[in-house]
């Protein structure tokens, strides 16, 4: 038996050695029993270090290992028990334990059989297998991650769609909350409105509430019982009491004349209202305010009257304002009537003084020819005494009387002709005349006296001014005269120069400079600025010693100035003065008048008869004395009626005629002897009153020349000459010539100038009119008077009168319109209404020729 | 131009052109006058919507043209159109008759051609014309009645 069991055992145990497995037997009590080689490999230690150890003490972990061993134990076996050998150097190597009990025959546990696997590969094995199907479930984690990504995605994106929705939910919804907002500000803005609104409405009441307070006519309400119930500040100011007082007082009570107010009252009760009623409410200091009352009930909701509201309006102001204008009515027409009365007055001062002015022309034309007319004699009378043989102291004595009576003319010539330059009347001709001759003629007068004195007289005059010049010949004389007969007077010794000279000339105008120079007393500085005003003289000492009366260069100055010319002296103290003046003139082509040449005394001519229209007897006698002289035979007329009775039945070769007579004054006798005689005999007019206009009518008249009171003999004499000469060659075309050179001007345009103020282009104006208007009147006035027309006669006449004082032409012709107008209007068909219609005819043409050239010079002065 | 408004306006109507003229200038050389001149009334009457202050007619308007508007005639048209208007008439007549019948027809004043009628003319508007402006004050006055 043993034998084959050493056998059996022997192989076992072969088998046994040659497993990889480390094998292991363990004992109850956990001791190592027996180990094979690959138990001592894996350990490290000698099977003798092995056996009898504990099985725990080779593994890393020995209370596991404890534990297997006690399973299997317990369970009698375990399988794939994992646990780590720890080898002798360190190495650790991972087994998987499979581990039985082994039982003896009798089925006792004796130990434990176990074997531990190397699983170190097969747990890499595992291990790989593990991380494959790691990797796998990651994989599959991945791509699931992936599937979840894309669902994420997916989800993303749709949340992303729905965030945009979401977003263009809130744009809308933004857009809804702003349209909200507005809405709710606008609400806001609305509810504000509304209260300012309410406040507005307020205050509406409020102001109502004070315009009624504020308003200054008393507002109350009354009670259906005639209390006040409400009031405004007016009446309590206007009672001076207050509400409290007038509350619930009578209204009525307030007024001056309560039964009145209670009326009236009872008056709005009755018909609803009442106005503007008078009544007076009292204040309780008593003062008094008209007011006019006006009242209307007013109703409570239910229609029923509940009292009255008035309204009283203080009236005060009104009544004040009614009164100041019935005052204002009154004051103004007071001085309506004040105003009235100064019209009047002034009225009556313009009278007055115009009255005055006339008074004062008339006297002075009186005085001239009262005082004229007995010195004219005085002097007449002296000249033929001188002539008779008488003693030298007669002679003296009637040489002082003569001497007197010159000055006392030259006085009241020098005083008619100061007043008429005061009276703007002066007027002067513009007339052609030669000036050479008429300055010699002039200087010729004080020959005589010059010889007197034993003075020598020198006279240069200045061959470049022309001929011929327009201007006024008299006045020029005048001016000479009084300088010349001053040069005289005042000088003893030595001579007297007279110098002209051409001082400028153009197309139309020269002015020419006149020298008058003496060796006189001369005059002192301090008297040379007065010596031109009226009624001075150098001193008073000469008026003593040489007479005059200061007018002289008063005059001479103003007729210088007037004609636009100027006037200077200079002087020196006993050596002499010289008065230096220079005179424009136009130039013209006209013929001059007819000059006084004056003629030789000795000249006799016999044969002649004259006619002197004289009424004063005095002056009858001195001409008819005078006429003697010069050797003429002379009749007498007493007036212009006996005149013509005379020239009817006697021939007469000249005519001398004075101008005022009774019966039939010069002009009317001249007009008939011109008219009805058709006589072309030689007129020469007496006159004393020196005025251009006498002389215009003279020249209007045909009359042919005028000699002027005191009758200076010689020029008398010259004249009658010229025109008895003139008769001796009697012809046609003399007489026309002579009728043609009597052209004193019938126009004058110093008013018209002065109304135009000198404007030339409405002087033109006015005269273009005037040629234009006047030819068509004319010969309507002829035809009327032919056809017998008095109406259109009268009309054509009245028409013509405002344009004579117009253009100047003399007061007599518009008399004469008058009285056309008078016959016509009467139908009175007599001779005279011919005879004065000729003469307007006559005056208006001559008027329209005067005024053409007149235009002619506007127009030339127009052209430079 | 702007002086006008406080100038006089007045019309001068006169058949006679000579005499319309001189008047004229005797107005304009008194400067407070803005003139209008008319050769007879027809034209005148044309030319009332103008408003002038015052009017100074000729009598005489129908001397040459017979079939022309007389100065009464002429007058009355004027103060039909405006009864307030002024109109101070102008004759070379000076006759009493001639004057009254001017007056009956309402004329201002009644003026005789001559060398002093612009001086009366002148003195006349300015009596009207203060006596307008008194009545226009009381006419106020009366108003605030």
């Amino acid at each position: 038996m043993k034998n084959t069991l050493t056998r059996d055992f022997k192989y076992a145990r072969s088998l046994i050695e040659a497993s990889l497995d480390p094998l292991v037997a363990i004992n109850a009590e956990g001791n190592i029993i027996d180990a094979n080689e690959a138990s001592i490999k894996v350990t490290g230690y000698l099977w003798e270090e092995l056996v009898n150890t504990s099985f725990s003490n080779y593994f890393t972990d020995p209370k596991k290992a404890h534990e297997a061993y006690l399973q299997v134990f317990h369970k009698g076996l375990v399988n794939n028990y994992p646990l780590t050998i720890k080898h002798k150097n360190g190495d650790l190597t991972d087994v998987s334990y499979n581990a039985s009990v082994y039982r003896d025959d009798n089925g006792n546990v004796l130990g434990v059989f176990a074997v531990a696997r190397d699983i170190t590969l097969q747990k890499l094995a595992l291990d790989l297998k593990k991380a494959n199907e790691e990797l796998v479930s990651q994989n599959k984690l991945i791509e699931k991650r992936a599937n979840e990504l894309v669902i994420a995605n997916k989800e993303l994106a749709f949340q992303n769609r729905e965030k945009e929705k979401r977003a263009e939910e809130l744009v809308i919804a933004n857009e809804e909350l702003a349209y909200q907002n507005i809405q709710k500000r606008k609400q806001k803005i609305v509810n504000k409105k509304l209260e300012a609104f309410n406040h507005d409405i307020k205050l509406d009441s409020l102001y109502s509430l004070s315009l009624i307070e504020a308003s200054l006519d008393p507002l109350v309400t009354i009670s259906s019982k005639g209390k006040i119930m409400d009031m405004n500040e007016a009446l309590t100011s206007i009672t001076g009491l207050t509400r409290e007082e007038l509350t619930d007082s009578d209204f009525l009570d307030y007024f001056t004349e309560p039964q009145k107010a209670r009326n009236v009252y009872e008056e709005v009760f009755a018909k609803g209202s009442v106005a503007d009623f008078p009544l007076t409410l009292r204040h309780k200091n008593g003062k008094l305010t008209d007011v006019l009352f006006n009242g209307s009930i007013y109703k409570d909701e239910k229609e029923n009257v509940a009292g009255i509201v008035i309204v009283a309006r203080d009236v005060t102001e009104q009544k004040r304002v009614a009164k100041e204008l019935t005052e204002a009515i009154i004051f103004s027409e007071m001085a309506t009537i004040i105003a009235e009365e100064a019209k009047e007055k002034a009225e009556k001062d313009r009278l007055i003084a115009q009255d005055a002015v006339k008074a004062k022309q008339q006297f002075l034309s009186n005085m001239s020819h009262e005082i004229r007319t007995p010195m004219n004699a005085v002097i007449g009378f002296t000249k033929v005494l001188l002539k008779t043989d008488l003693t030298p102291k007669q002679i003296e004595y009637l040489r002082a009387i003569k001497l007197s009576g010159d000055s006392l003319i030259l006085l009241i010539n020098d005083i008619l002709d100061l007043a008429k330059v005061d009276a703007g009347e002066m007027v002067f001709e513009q007339t052609p005349f030669k000036i050479a001759l008429s300055i010699s003629a002039m200087l010729h007068l004080f020959e005589t006296k010059i010889q007197e004195k034993n003075l020598k007289m020198t006279t240069t005059y200045d061959e470049r001014i022309p001929d011929v010049l327009l201007g006024d010949p008299l006045r020029l004389h005048q001016i000479i005269l009084n300088l010349v007969s001053n040069a005289v007077k005042f000088t003893s010794k030595g001579e007297i120069t007279f110098n002209t000279k051409l001082q400028k000339e153009d197309e139309h105008e020269v002015i020419v400079e006149f020298l008058i120079t003496d060796t006189g007393i001369g005059i002192a500085d301090s008297k040379i600025e007065t010596i031109f005003e009226n009624f001075k003289q150098a001193s008073s000492e000469t008026s003593r010693l040489y007479g005059g009366t200061g007018l002289g260069l008063a005059i001479v100055k103003k007729l210088v100035e007037l004609q636009r010319g100027s006037i200077q002296v200079i002087s020196k103290i006993n050596e002499g003065t010289t008065f230096r003046f220079i005179l424009p003139f136009q130039k013209t082509k006209a013929n001059p008048e007819v000059e006084m040449e004056l003629e030789e005394y000795d000249k006799v001519i016999s044969n002649v008869n004259v006619l002197v229209v004289e009424d004063i007897k005095l002056n009858q006698l001195l001409m008819r004395t005078l006429l003697d002289d010069f050797g003429f035979d002379c009749d007498i007329a007493a007036n212009g009626r006996i005149a013509i009775d005379k020239m009817q039945t006697k021939a007469y070769d000249l005519v001398l005629m004075d101008l005022q007579m009774p019966e039939m004054n010069g002009f009317e006798t001249t007009a008939y002897i011109r008219n009805i005689m058709n006589s072309d005999i030689p007129i020469i007019a007496l006159t004393a009153d020196v005025t251009t206009v006498d002389l215009a009518k003279c020249k209007a008249v045909g009359m042919n020349d005028y000699i002027t009171k005191p009758i200076d003999e010689r020029l008398l004499y010259s004249k009658m000459l010229v025109f008895i000469k003139k008769a001796d060659e009697v012809s046609e075309s003399d007489v026309k010539l002579l009728n043609d050179s009597v052209n004193i001007k019938c126009t004058n345009l110093q008013n018209l100038n002065t109304r135009t103020k000198s404007n030339q282009v409405l002087m033109k104006e006015m005269i273009s009119l005037y040629l234009e208007q006047t030819p068509i009147l004319i010969s309507t006035m002829k035809q009327s008077l032919i056809e017998r027309d008095w109406k259109v006669l009268q009309a054509t006449v009245h028409k013509m009168i405002p344009s004579f004082s117009i253009v100047g032409i003399h007061s007599d012709y518009e008399n004469i319109a008058k009285k056309i107008q008078e016959f016509a209007s009467n139908k009175l068909q007599t001779e005279d209404i011919t005879d004065l219609v000729i003469q307007l005819e006559k005056v208006c043409n001559q008027a329209c020729l005067e005024l053409l050239e007149e235009l002619d010079t506007y127009k030339n002065t127009n052209d430079e | 131009m702007m002086n006008n408004e406080n100038k006089i306006k007045l019309f001068l109507v006169d058949d006679d052109a000579l005499f319309l003229k001189s008047l004229e200038i005797d107005f304009i050389g008194s400067a407070d006058f803005d003139i209008e001149t008319f050769s007879t009334g027809e034209l005148c009457i044309a030319n009332l919507s103008k408003n002038p202050d015052v009017i100074i007619l000729d009598y005489h308007l129908d001397g040459i043209e017979k079939d022309a508007m007389n100065g009464l005639e002429t007058l009355d048209k004027i103060k039909a159109f405006n009864p307030e208007t002024p109109v101070i008439i102008l004759s070379s007549q000076d006759k009493i008759d001639v004057a009254i019948e001017c007056m009956h027809h309402k004329a201002t004043d009644y003026i005789v051609k001559s060398e002093t009628a612009f001086i009366r003319l002148k003195k006349v508007i300015s009596e009207v014309l203060r006596f307008n402006k008194m009545e226009k004050q009381l006419k106020w006055y009366m108003e605030r009645m």
